[in-house]
């Protein structure tokens, strides 16, 4: 094995130090001179209404406001906050049928808190209590709260661009018989010995990430937009603001602050088309706006939750022949990641087990909900709990082993991954599966609880999953990354990559500083700067250390390809034959020596000399770049294994025991991975038992608040085991795979097997709450 | 809004504030001291990002706290903890064990540490699960949060037991 210097190792964070004292500057942190604060004002009473009336002239003349705006105030085309659009070629995105059916101030409210018109004053209070003296008066519509009720034919219409209110289908262009799969299914359902079959439903969960959104944005003399915000991707909100306001990419900048959570809820663009339309209305000044929590809940995207329909067909030899699934979601007001989640969720599907044929029809129609879009797992969650609980109910017919059978049907290398022709490269599942089995003691406690009568009920259950470390090549992977070295032989990296607290940014410095043989100490990450970093799509699909890491691996190889060049002519040796230690450059056939201080030095202060005018040495600071394009995908595995204990009297779950082993390729940064299995794993438990927004009749949110929507918090967690299973992918950089949204997923299978275990219910509906619990017990003829 | 002068003293520094009736602690701390350390999660005392410590220990929500009630009172944030660019035992703790991830939650969480260990030093695992309760992390599932504050105990004994 090789020996790294810092790969590997779980060396202090690079960030954490001043998030630790509290000096990390986010959006909402930041005050300019002249500031101005926006406050949005929002439809809270209806869901679905027409706005007959806006007067403004109240308002408006209310003390401290400097401008009041409604529609027709703001330039701009419509828009989508997702970023698919610049994923993919645009007959490609036609071809989905990707659209742009959002405005910044609408007078067609499709869901609580759409955006109706802005206040601009001079502080937060002032822009509140002027608010409160807008008159807006509503025509309400009909409330539509599932598919079915907005799918009929005198439903009213979210956009002219999407007829029947369906949001999305699969394409017949891309997808024969708008499926994803292959084989025929029907035959292979018909001469199965057995399947398996139901409908389940899948929760509207939120990400909750702790830093409600903020912004700050500026429009200089120059008419040059300058926007401050948390975002996942701060070059595609740089394009994306320029696009949307005929502004050349030049006349935008966009300044990422420190990133309090994402976990896809700061995918794309939130609030940003808002505070840039405020700050064009006030050009010179500065308008900040942050959001409530209240507001970041009724007023950005969720989970996408819906019916989900599986079947799957077995042979008697445990063959999982056919899979058929219909995955019908709920999209909110909104189209956003319309086509994204559609189909991931099917392709999460066709990548886990050797089907002999699959077929996954995806469709997402309009709903009067907030708008559903990238969430941690993007659709792998949804089928997790799904797919995990059938294979589960089929190994109790087949009377087989849950994890002899997985480790008998998992795809593995050279089986065709999430996008069929692109093969798994790695796969270390058997090993994860081993490993967690033997850490949660699998064999000795599905004994154990066997035939369990008392009231407090045992059960393990285990889950698997596959993800994927990038979205090639259905999306754009790429990333632009710049390593300069500096006079004094430190060195700067330049790129656009993300932080959201994943650790991302130590891992990738990590990767410099192995690559150029340098210390961590020596090198300088330059982040979160749309204008001086070239492209990076931004932090989605677990892609920044695979790709992002990959780009500063072969920039710090270019990099270092160079010094070791000037090095070859300063010494009279061929570069190979040079080795470096201790940042210096050493020959050994001649045992000469040059240090990289001098060489860099001597290439940035190039004198000429006053006599002769010979320069002091090869001329020009060394700067090397990458633009990489990602060539694959190689998708990381993970076993979760679940302890839970179930009161048969009360149907409360208690979590005993998790254990995680995840094949991560190799952790570049192990306290990193381990941090992100643990965070993941409290959200995937939260799906499992408690997470949901509800909605009352009217489509209101009654539970958009901390105390409402209930989160596992630190005594409700089980002891919690993660497993690193280190077998480096032939493709990833230095062997990493991806370990940023997996942890989530497979959790919810093991916990709803679990609970399978203890009680002998299945809960069909997620999150798997005690009145469930208890009514499935009273259906099955099992209460206490 | 009705105004009153009153004093301050934050992270050992003595001041004179105006406030409105009205204002929460939160607010003058980060819009009047500018002192951005203390965080708005929610405003509604429900996540514990705008945990501040008065007179030493008592851990208290600023979001709920009306800045009037706290004439003459010592408030410590997160960055008061730091001395001299050193970072305190238990922000220390939580660097080495990987407790951080956004940070959003952090200064609060380090905070309500230094309180839970302030009540007892060595505080048991389900003890210190329970005290964190009011204090919400969505990064960590509070596994590597649970380690720092153990480590926190054990630097800070180790501390008292060098003085």
């Amino acid at each position: 094995m090789t020996a790294f210097t810092t790969i590997g190792k779980s060396v202090p964070k690079i960030d954490v130090k001043e998030k630790a004292t509290g000096h990390a500057l986010y959006a909402a942190d930041l005050k300019m001179p002249g500031m101005l604060f926006g406050k949005i004002v929002r439809c809270l009473q209806h869901a679905h209404a027409k706005v007959v009336r806006l007067d403004l002239s109240v308002a408006a003349k209310m003390p401290g406001v400097i401008k009041v705006l409604g529609p027709d105030d703001v330039k701009g085309h419509p828009y989508n906050t997702g970023v698919l659009d610049l994923m993919v070629p645009e007959h490609v995105g036609q071809m989905l049928g990707d659209i742009e059916d959002q405005v910044v101030f609408t007078r067609h409210v499709k869901h609580q808190g759409d955006a109706i018109c802005g206040i601009i004053a001079r502080s937060e209070e002032q822009a509140e209590r002027a608010a409160e003296k807008v008159i807006v008066d509503y025509e309400p519509l009909p409330v539509y709260l599932t598919a079915e009720q907005s799918m009929q034919p005198d439903a009213v219409q979210f956009t002219p661009l999407k007829p029947g209110n369906r949001a999305f289908q699969l394409p017949g262009e891309m997808f024969p018989n708008n499926a994803y799969g292959w084989g025929d299914v029907d035959d292979a359902m018909a001469k199965a010995d057995f399947f398996v079959e139901d409908t389940f439903y899948v929760p509207k969960q939120k990400q909750c990430q702790m830093e409600p959104h903020a912004y700050v944005a500026k429009v200089d003399d120059g008419g040059r937009l300058h926007c401050w915000t948390s975002t996942q991707m701060p070059k595609c909100v740089h394009i994306k603001l320029a696009r949307m306001f005929d502004l050349p990419m030049s006349k935008v900048t966009v300044t990422q602050t420190v990133v309090g959570g994402g976990f896809g809820a700061r995918l794309g663009m939130i609030g940003e088309p808002i505070v840039a339309a405020m700050a064009m209305a006030v050009p010179g000044r500065p308008v900040k706006l942050q959001y409530s929590r209240e507001e970041d809940w009724i007023a950005s995207e969720s989970r996408h939750p819906g019916k989900y329909w599986m079947k799957i067909g077995f042979a008697k030899t445990g063959e999982p022949v056919a899979v058929d699934a219909l995955f019908r979601s709920y999209k909110g007001g909104y189209y956003t990641q319309g086509s994204g989640v559609a189909f991931t969720t099917g392709s999460w599907l066709g990548g886990m087990y050797k089907w002999g044929a699959c077929r996954y029809l995806g469709e997402t129609y309009y709903t009067n909900h907030a708008p559903c879009g990238a969430y941690r797992g993007y659709g792998n969650p949804q089928t997790n709990f799904v797919m995990e609980q059938l294979i589960e109910r089929a190994c109790g017919k087949m009377g087989a082993d849950p994890v002899e059978w997985r480790k008998k049907w998992h795809k593995t290398v050279g089986d065709d991954g999430w996008c069929p022709g692109v093969t798994y490269p790695s796969c270390a599942l058997d090993e994860c599966l081993d490993r967690g089995a033997a850490a949660i003691g699998w064999s000795e406690k599905r004994k154990k609880f066997a035939g369990q009568t008392g009231i407090k009920r045992r059960g393990v259950g285990v889950s698997v999953m596959t993800h994927t470390s990038g979205a090639f090549p259905m999306l754009l992977e790429h990333t632009t990354a710049t390593v300069r070295i500096n006079e004094d032989a430190s060195a700067e990296v330049m790129l656009a990559c993300s932080d959201m607290g994943q650790g991302a940014h130590t891992a990738l410095q990590q990767i410099a500083a192995e690559t150029l043989g340098f210390p961590m100490a020596d090198i300088h990450l330059k982040t979160g700067d749309s204008e001086s970093s070239g492209f990076d799509i931004g932090a989605h699909a677990s892609r920044t250390v695979y790709v992002g890491g990959a780009a500063v691996k072969s920039a710090c190889e270019n990099a270092r390809k160079e010094l070791f060049d000037r090095a070859a002519q300063y010494l009279d040796c061929p570069a190979d034959q040079l080795t470096m230690r201790d940042k210096v450059i050493h020959a050994q056939a001649t045992n000469r020596s040059i240090s990289v201080a001098e060489i860099s030095a001597r290439g940035v202060f190039n004198y000429p000399d006053p006599a002769t005018g010979e320069r002091s040495g090869i001329p020009g600071q060394i700067q090397a770049y990458s633009s990489h394009l990602a060539t694959h995908n190689s998708p990381p595995f993970a076993a979760c294994f679940a302890e839970v204990e179930v009161d048969m009297e009360t149907g409360e779950v208690k979590l005993i025991e998790l254990v995680n082993a995840h094949d991560v390729g190799r952790a570049i940064h192990p306290a990193s991975v381990e941090g992100n299995l643990e965070g993941g794993a409290q959200q995937g438990m939260g799906f499992a038992l408690t997470e949901e927004i509800y909605y009352d009749d009217k489509g209101l949110c009654q539970n958009n608040s901390f105390t409402d929507y209930k989160m596992l918090g630190p005594s409700d967690m089980p002891k919690l085991t993660s497993i690193l299973v280190e077998d480096p992918d032939p493709i990833g950089p230095y062997g990493a795979k991806s370990a940023g949204e997996a942890g989530i997923v497979a959790p919810i299978g093991a916990v709803a097997n679990a609970i399978y275990h203890a009680t002998g219910v299945q809960i069909l509906d997620a999150p798997i709450t005690p009145e469930k619990i208890l009514k499935a017990l009273k259906a099955n003829g099992l209460s206490m | 809004m009705k105004k009153r002068d009153i004093t301050l003293t934050v992270n050992g520094e003595v001041m004179e504030v105006t406030v409105a009736a009205n204002q929460t602690l939160l607010e003058v701390l980060r819009e009047t001291i500018e002192l951005t350390d203390t965080k708005y999660g929610c405003g509604t005392g429900e996540c514990g990002a705008c945990t501040v410590l008065v007179d030493g220990s008592k851990p208290i929500l600023s979001c709920l706290t009306l800045a009037a009630t706290m004439n003459g009172k010592s408030i410590t944030t997160a960055a008061g903890l730091a001395k001299d660019g050193e970072l305190h035992p238990v922000q220390q703790a939580f660097v080495e064990e990987a407790g951080i991830q956004c940070g959003f939650c952090t200064p609060g969480m380090v905070l309500k540490t230094v309180s839970i260990l302030a009540e007892n030093p060595h505080p048991s695992e389900d003890e210190i699960r329970h005290k964190l309760e009011g204090n919400i992390c969505r990064c960590t599932g509070y596994a590597k949060i649970v380690k720092s504050v153990q480590r926190a105990a054990d630097l800070m004994s180790a501390g008292k037991a060098a003085e």
